[in-house]
């Protein structure tokens, strides 16, 4: 800054500049979610709000504040509200089956456990990450009974399975629900048994997009950890870059469709999938 | 404040005690009630500087309630007309009308579309009260047959649409009505025949359902042992094609963007 009169007011200008290159760099790293993307534009919005008769120094503070506030109202107060209509769902004898691993489910699941409602839980797990096991460890040491399965028997366990609970990562605005990969089928086999699908999303993770494909919009994770559970001596597979014909895709994210969910709990109400944009409204 | 939304509860608690009729309009219908009065806060009272629902003494606000609860009864009992004049033009010379039992709201239609000089007939299932209804269709001189409800298989493929009233509409477009609509619905779909509900907007019961069971026990069963047969059933929205409401002809997921309008 250049004198006294520098100090005020520049933070307007001056700080959407500087952010600029660290987004960038988290872009490079990892492409955005929607909910990265909606906070970005939340706090740009905010910047562009501050006052200028403010100093450099209160404008930060408030920005900062702003920031905590955002994490205090739409993710850490909205999942406990989730969690409260979510809870109210589970009846005692249910089996639940839940899909990898989400800090929003696994809050839900303990708290009804708290409450003292009897209920089993399956855990259904893929690859390659395998984040299901960490979800079972969770559960087990609250004391649920739980069940472990991979993705390929879902079609076998799901006819013993009461409810299915699901996190998002996001929700789109023609009423698609964006989730990690696995989650359409999952939605699809429980609508084949009639199984009440219960989608979980904050409203932050509401997008203005619409998209009916995972292909349009997706990302693309590291394709040798899709060897690393394989004993992938084989080196037809492992020697894969070098090969014309061979390439690993490993998707992260996968939409299913609003007619094979039948309810998508957020933080201000309880809607069917095609409602949910009418909220943002 | 005068009024608060405990006593919601407490209202309708009284008056299913003393009008025998299922819950879930009562209980929307209070509600609804509650919202009418507390949203009309802007209005000003006798002394013309303090919020009608604030000022001192009960007398003012008494007749300003009871003047609300006039307009606010007034409106519905018109929305059963409304909802005639907007599902009348659906029944055209020559069709054959599916209803399940007795529903108010079907019977304003019925009247309507025959004194309209449309030739229909009209089949009503069985039921509870069947022969009630098709007496009174037939009083009115519109053509009406009961039918077993074990027959609505047989009789399916004659129809041309189903028409049923409503008990109550949950938020994601479902209907609450009276026990046997939900085959009903399901026969309807399974041979592509249209199934309408007639429901006035103050039935639209914020509840959400994921099975017959959510159903609370309190709309399913008069009295409180729950023995015997539930009254009602759930359908869920897959099987409607449209609602005819007072706010006009709705899809399923429709109820739920006027819900979230007049609650969120």
């Amino acid at each position: 800054s250049s004198g006294i009169n520098a100090e005020y007011g520049e933070i307007r200008s001056h700080l959407n500049i500087a952010l600029k290159p660290c987004f960038s760099y988290l872009a490079q790293c990892r492409m955005m979610s929607v909910s990265m993307e909606n906070f970005i534009k939340h706090i740009k919005l905010q910047i562009t709000k501050t006052s200028p008769d403010l100093s450099d120094n209160e404008a930060k503070e408030e920005l900062l504040f702003e920031c905590e506030n955002f994490f205090k109202e739409n993710i850490y107060l909205a999942g406990k509200s989730i969690s409260e209509k979510a809870v109210a769902r589970i009846v005692n004898g249910d089996m639940i089956l839940i899909y990898k691993k989400s800090q929003l489910i696994l809050h839900i699941l303990l708290e009804a456990k708290r409450q003292r409602k009897q209920f089993k839980v399956m855990v259904v797990d893929s690859r390659p990450d395998l984040t299901g096991v960490a979800s079972c460890e969770r559960l087990t040491a609250a004391g649920i009974p739980c069940s472990y399965v991979y993705i390929n028997s879902c079609t076998y366990i799901m006819k013993k399975v009461t409810k299915v609970l699901l996190a998002s990562d996001a929700l789109l605005a023609n009423g698609y629900v964006l989730g990690p990969v696995g989650t359409a089928m999952i939605g699809l086999i429980a609508s084949n048994y009639n199984t009440p699908v219960i989608v979980c999303c904050e409203t932050y993770k509401f997008s203005e997009r619409v998209q009916t494909d995972s292909i349009l919009y997706n990302e693309l994770a590291d394709p040798d950890s899709m060897l690393k559970t394989l004993n992938a001596d084989d080196s037809l597979v492992a020697g894969w870059r070098e090969s014309p014909n061979t390439r690993l895709v490993n998707l992260v994210y996968d939409t299913t469709p609003p007619a094979l969910v039948s309810i998508v709990i957020t933080e201000i109400a309880e809607l069917p999938c095609t409602s949910a944009p009418v909220v943002l409204r | 404040a005068v009024v608060s939304t405990q006593s919601t509860g407490e209202l309708s608690r009284q008056l299913k005690a003393t009008a025998g009729t299922s819950t879930t309009s009562v209980v929307s219908g209070c509600d609804l009630f509650v919202r009418f009065i507390t949203l009309s806060r802007g209005q000003k009272g006798p002394s013309s500087d303090v919020d009608i629902l604030e000022c001192k003494g009960f007398d003012p606000v008494r007749k300003f309630l009871v003047e609300r609860g006039n307009l606010f009864m007034n409106r519905l009992k018109d929305s059963r007309r409304k909802i005639a004049q907007l599902a009348y033009p659906f029944i055209t010379d020559g069709v054959t009308v599916l209803t399940v039992n007795i529903s108010r709201v079907v019977l304003e239609i019925l009247t309507k579309a025959h004194e309209k000089s449309k030739k229909f007939n009209v089949l009503v299932t069985q039921s509870e009260e069947g022969p009630y209804m098709v007496n009174q269709l037939n009083g009115r001189g519109i053509q009406a047959t009961q039918i077993l409800d074990a027959s609505i298989g047989f009789v399916m493929e004659r129809v041309s649409f189903v028409l049923v009233g409503a008990v109550g509409v949950v938020e994601n477009g479902g209907l609450i009505n009276k026990l046997g609509t939900y085959p009903v619905a399901v026969m309807a779909r399974s041979l592509n025949k249209p199934f309408y509900v007639a429901v006035e907007s103050f039935k639209f019961y914020r509840n959400y359902p994921l099975s017959q069971l959510d159903l609370p026990n309190d709309d399913k069963y008069q009295d409180p042992q729950q023995k015997g047969h539930p009254e009602v059933d759930f359908t869920p929205p897959k099987y409607i094609n449209k609602l005819f409401s007072d706010l006009g002809v709705l899809t399923p997921s429709a109820v739920s963007d006027e819900l979230i309008k007049l609650y969120i």
